[in-house]
């Protein structure tokens, strides 16, 4: 208990690991907050007394089948509303017209929709949100199809709800807000970030690493007690990290995450192990310098959160449409994809096969971890 | 108290320990002395079953010594080259963490961590971190955690580097004091005062290799007696200084216009008979020195270089 203690307090004491695995994404929520959910719920709706539609063009070929007609029937919907569709004979009186300043932008109406703008303005930026989000949509629809045939109707009437910029449609889960998996993926990513502290927690046990190592070696307390312990006052600190960015996201932005806090907590809990456990590796396979190792752990959290959709939500299906296995292997995109399958489809399969994922690279990664840690000679310090 | 037979460890193609045999004794201070890269850290390392060694055996309070070896682990201070302590707990927490991976029952503890903090001189700072400290109140601090516990073996690498006289005396006469209260001392170093003030035996070590073992004065012996004399005397003359370097037993000769040096391979009646030459001649003399061999004279006998850094 007193090992646990003091790892406790030199851990919370620590404000470069924590910096990144709290402060960060506590700052990243709020910057998500108010780029683009302020925007799609409140933001839009206080605006709407002054709102004019967008000058737009749409050039359609007639191609694109299937896909293509779903998005002639978006812009329809959209017209007069949010957009105001102007009509030019030629995709070169279109462009014209775009070049002149006459219209914002050209939809392109094909089996992947597309834009054009001139430059960069609050309008062509609704306009690309606008497209994002119907690309995100045509996608949840493709996976509701794919796993939920029987809620298909549901999801084409939460397309149209777009038109409103507040999707809230029932399909078993709480929420179909699409830019809620931005969210989950910087819940997912936070989770990762537990990596952080793991990486500085691998170095002051390890006495090929550090002179903190080697005192710590030659103690007559057994690698094992010091290894659980120091995971186990990781695990649970970043667990609290976790947590906090759960209740600010959810109470302090007010976004409707749509999972009971207890499910969530599980899944968190199972991220921070999996973080934690990732740092660990890190910070004991080679002997590289701390700082070197820290950029690692920028990669390591960053790069499948990136890959889970935190930069860009549709991500996630993208990589579910050509390379599964990877959304399957990414620790970040399984967190995401859990937090996801309860809030919109309260899907407790696809909850449960996740979380069985989850618990298997967690005992995968603890186990490597532990292994690395345990090493008691070396060849060379 | 320790026995090291046929050592041999090699990183790759260097070998860093060439079939080393040491015997340490209980209730000695045992300086391992030598340059950087001499092999004195990676011996100690071996000893503490930190490395692995490609052949010997290292045998500790009687037996061999493993990383599972915990109960004589117990019994073993380790203060390490660099300071190893957390920069995010106090002075206490950290002599307290350190202290409790030895002892584990808490009264003793308690009492144990007060004495390492007075001992040390640390009383004041007790709940400052690390960073607010001096360097020579960090290695003051490194100390304590490593000795806090009261071990049969302590065992020092190179404590003292970069710390300020006073430091560095206060250092030496404290290991000097927990000698005396009974603990075996181990103390690499390569500054040979040092060894020389407080060690009661000591190992010359290099290349791997250990070339002597023996106290302060068993060393000075192994070597030709040898003594250097120092005389502040203005303008000798060509004739005059060829008269001293005719004296019996003189080695070489130096002379600045000021101060003439002259090494004699005897240590004894040398000054008498270098004054009585400038008695006799009537050559006017300020300052006189007189220097013994120092452990540095040994190195440079043994190994044919001096003590490097």
């Amino acid at each position: 208990m007193r090992l646990f203690k003091y790892r406790f307090l030199q851990t919370v004491r620590d404000r470069a690991p924590l910096f990144w695995a709290l402060l960060f994404p506590l700052i990243m929520a709020t910057f998500f907050y108010l780029s683009f959910w302020s925007m799609s719920s409140d933001g839009l709706g206080d605006g709407e007394a002054t709102w004019s539609a967008v000058p737009v063009a749409v050039h359609d070929p007639g191609a694109g089948g299937q896909d293509a007609a779903y998005f002639r029937e978006f812009l329809r919907q959209m017209d007069r509303d949010l957009l105001d569709i102007r009509a030019y004979d030629t995709e070169a009186e279109k462009l014209a017209a775009l070049a002149d300043d006459h219209i914002t932008g050209v939809f392109y109406v094909d089996a992947e929709p597309s834009l054009k703008v001139s430059r960069q303005s609050i309008n062509a930026s609704v306009l690309q949100s606008l497209l994002d989000a119907y690309t995100r949509n045509a996608d949840i629809l493709r996976s509701v199809m794919r796993d939920h045939p029987e809620k298909v109707a549901s999801a084409a009437l939460a397309i149209s709800a777009q038109r409103d910029h507040i999707v809230d449609v029932d399909l078993g889960g709480k929420t179909m807000n699409p830019n809620i998996a931005y969210f989950f993926a910087l819940i997912a990513y936070t989770c990762l970030s537990g990596a952080y502290m793991g990486v500085s927690a691998s170095f002051q046990g390890q006495a090929n690493l550090s002179a903190l190592g080697s005192r710590r070696s030659v103690t007559p307390t057994s690698k094992l007690r010091l290894v659980l312990t120091d995971l186990a006052a990781l695990v649970i600190i970043h667990f609290f990290n976790i947590m906090v960015l759960t209740l600010y996201i959810r109470y302090a932005l007010q976004i409707p995450l749509g999972i009971p806090m207890a499910r969530i907590a599980q899944i968190n809990l199972m991220g921070s192990v999996v973080g934690v456990s990732i740092g660990i590796i890190l910070g004991c396979t080679s002997k590289a310098g701390m700082g070197m190792k820290m950029g690692l752990c920028v990669l390591a959290s960053l790069f499948p959160a990136f890959l889970a959709g935190l930069m860009y939500a549709g991500m996630k299906n993208i990589i579910e449409q050509h390379a599964p296995i990877v959304n399957r292997l990414n620790p970040a995109a399984v967190l995401a994809d859990t937090y996801y399958s309860l809030s919109v489809f309260d899907d407790m399969a696809r909850f449960h096969r996740n979380m069985l994922i989850l618990l298997a690279m967690s005992a995968i990664l603890v186990t490597v971890a532990f292994v690395q840690l345990r090493r008691e000679r070396y060849d060379s310090i | 108290m320790i026995q090291i037979e046929n050592l041999v460890k090699r990183y790759g193609e260097l070998v860093a320990l060439d079939h080393l045999n040491l015997e340490i004794r209980e209730g000695e201070i045992f300086g391992l002395l030598g340059p950087n890269g001499s092999g004195k850290t990676t011996l100690i390392n071996c000893i503490l079953a930190l490395l692995k060694f490609e052949k010997g055996t290292v045998t500790v309070l009687g037996q061999q010594m493993k990383p599972t070896s915990y109960q004589i682990k117990r019994q073993i201070g380790v203060v390490m080259q660099e300071v190893a302590v957390f920069d995010q707990m106090s002075v206490k927490e950290n002599i307290d963490y350190f202290c409790g991976l030895y002892v584990k029952e808490k009264i003793r503890r308690e009492q144990l961590v007060e004495e390492a903090i007075d001992f040390v001189g640390l009383r004041s700072h007790e709940h400052m971190r690390p960073k607010k400290l001096s360097g020579g109140l960090l290695r003051r601090l490194n100390i304590a955690c490593g000795v806090a516990h009261k071990p049969r073996l302590i065992i020092l690498d190179e404590p003292t580097v970069a710390v300020d006289p006073q430091t560095r005396n206060k250092i030496l006469e404290g290991i000097q004091q927990m000698n005396r209260e009974g603990s075996t001392i181990i103390y690499t170093s390569h500054y040979m005062e040092e060894v020389e003030q407080i060690c009661t035996r000591i190992a010359i070590i290099d290349h791997g290799r250990v070339l002597a073992t023996g106290t302060n004065e068993e060393l000075k012996l192994m070597i030709k007696p040898r003594e250097n004399i120092s005389v502040q005397a203005i303008a000798l003359d060509e004739a005059q200084l060829a008269d001293i370097r005719s004296l019996p037993h003189v080695l070489d000769m130096g002379y600045d216009e000021q101060n003439l040096r002259v090494r004699f391979n005897s240590d004894e009646h040398n000054l008498i008979q270098l004054l009585n030459y400038f008695k006799d001649k009537r050559i006017p003399f300020g300052r006189v020195f007189s220097e013994r061999p120092t452990l540095n004279d040994v190195f440079l006998e043994i190994t044919g270089t001096a003590l490097r850094d």
